[in-house]
């Protein structure tokens, strides 16, 4: 498991010891402000992507595509079988990302992800994902610079 | 010889003068303070201050209103719908102005123009002249604007826009919410900074169409960002959306054809050979 560096002004969990309330609040108010950033940020319709049905996915990034018009996490998946499955991951453009300081380096090929995507409503390997809705295998956030 | 002289400095007098006089032609004191990265305040729909989709209770015709019900069906079912964006259409007037990413304005004498972070740029003709016969559709139209000094205080704090002479087809948001197909659509703009706070800036936008039973003004938001970032954003670099005929497909990620909706048949092969290997 990959950490990230820290940052001055984590995102996640950068909260004094102590101070369990306002823990709380910071977090409830994070999770309120990214809950839609998906569709939010989208310069198109998301309603392609099941948002009533969503799924949970274990996966090592593939690739991660900083790419316009939206960033793609491509994500190895592995099967009950024992094969991988490649997954298409739509998320939010670049653009977007940097302002919640993310850049082309904040995932590399290797990490390991729990994410909560919104599948594609045929059942292909695809869907989109979310900044709020992807953490680190262990469960941890994954620390972005502001 | 005295008489050359004088013509000579006639003549450089003359030159002088009209290069003073071109430089005063734009007078940056005269126009407010738009410059840097504005960024929209509210979500992607069109009237900020409801929700996307049935939400925004468009005065829509029941003939058009019946075309938005079935976009929003077939996007329920994986499709695209009306919105032409997700194949990297342009998004074209008025939904410009949305800004689902930031936007920058340069002034010029003759002409204002917006340049968009993901879009081809707005040309604003400032420069007093008349709607031209015969032009060209655009995406983004043909804009003309006027300069309006509200207050009287010597310096312009407004510019209305008119906008005509668009082509299709263009929404008013990714719900698939329509224009209409003859294109016939005119948008006012009034454009103009909070009297209170110099980093909000606000866009009436009226939008006259014959989809629609009277005319939408909504009122978007935009606020200035000090800390700029650009970043550089086309559609077409990497997008994963296909549009085939009339059906919405999905790139995998070695590049072939998923598809979108449940059920959903593979493209229409006529034009390739099938012979049987």
């Amino acid at each position: 498991m990959r950490m990230l560096p820290p940052r001055r002004h984590a995102r996640y969990g950068a909260i004094k010891k102590g101070d369990a309330m306002r823990r709380q609040l910071t977090a409830v108010v994070s999770f309120a402000f990214m809950a839609t950033s998906s569709a939010v940020l989208a310069h198109h319709s998301f309603a392609m992507f099941d948002q009533e049905n969503p799924i949970e996915l274990d996966g090592v990034v593939h690739e991660f595509k900083f790419t316009s018009p939206h960033s793609f996490i491509i994500l190895a998946v592995k099967q009950q079988d024992g094969s991988i499955q490649l997954w298409s991951l739509e998320g939010g453009a670049p653009s977007a990302l940097v302002r919640d300081g993310w850049s082309s380096k904040t995932l590399k090929p290797g990490d390991e992800l729990k994410l909560t995507i919104e599948p594609l409503r045929s059942g292909a390997p695809g869907g989109s994902w979310s900044v709020s809705k992807t953490k680190l295998k262990d469960g941890q956030p994954i620390l972005v610079s502001q | 010889m005295p008489v050359r002289s004088s013509i000579g400095a006639v003549v450089l007098a003359t030159v002088i003068v009209t290069t003073i006089a071109a430089a005063r032609a734009h007078d940056e004191t005269k126009y407010p303070d738009w410059s840097g990265q504005w960024l929209r305040t509210g979500g992607i729909q069109w009237d900020p201050t409801k929700p996307i989709g049935r939400g925004q209770q468009a005065p829509l015709t029941p003939e058009y209103q019946a075309i938005f019900e079935a976009s929003l069906a077939d996007q329920a079912l994986g499709g695209a719908g009306n919105d032409p964006r997700y194949a990297c259409l342009p998004v074209g007037m008025p939904r410009l102005m949305s800004v689902i990413f930031p936007m920058e304005f340069i002034f010029t004498a003759k002409t204002t123009y917006i340049l968009f972070e993901n879009n081809m740029p707005r040309r604003i003709y400032t420069d007093g002249r008349s709607w031209p016969d015969h032009p060209e559709a655009a995406f983004a139209g043909y804009s003309i604007g006027k300069w309006v000094d509200a207050d009287a205080d010597g310096r312009y704090d407004m510019l209305e826009v008119e906008t005509r002479h668009m082509k299709g087809p263009r929404t008013y948001e990714g719900s698939g919410l329509p224009l209409h197909k003859d294109n016939q659509t005119i948008v006012k703009e009034r454009i103009y900074l909070d009297k209170t706070n110099s980093d909000i800036l606000y866009d009436e936008i009226t939008t006259i169409d014959h989809a629609l039973t009277r005319p939408w003004t909504v009122t978007k938001k935009f606020r200035r960002e000090h800390n700029p970032s650009w970043i550089e954003n086309d559609c077409s670099e990497d997008n994963h959306h296909l549009a085939i005929g009339k059906e919405h497909y999905f790139l995998s990620t070695d590049g072939h054809l998923m598809p979108a909706k449940k059920g959903q048949a593979p493209p229409d092969l006529r034009y390739f050979n099938q012979s049987k290997k």
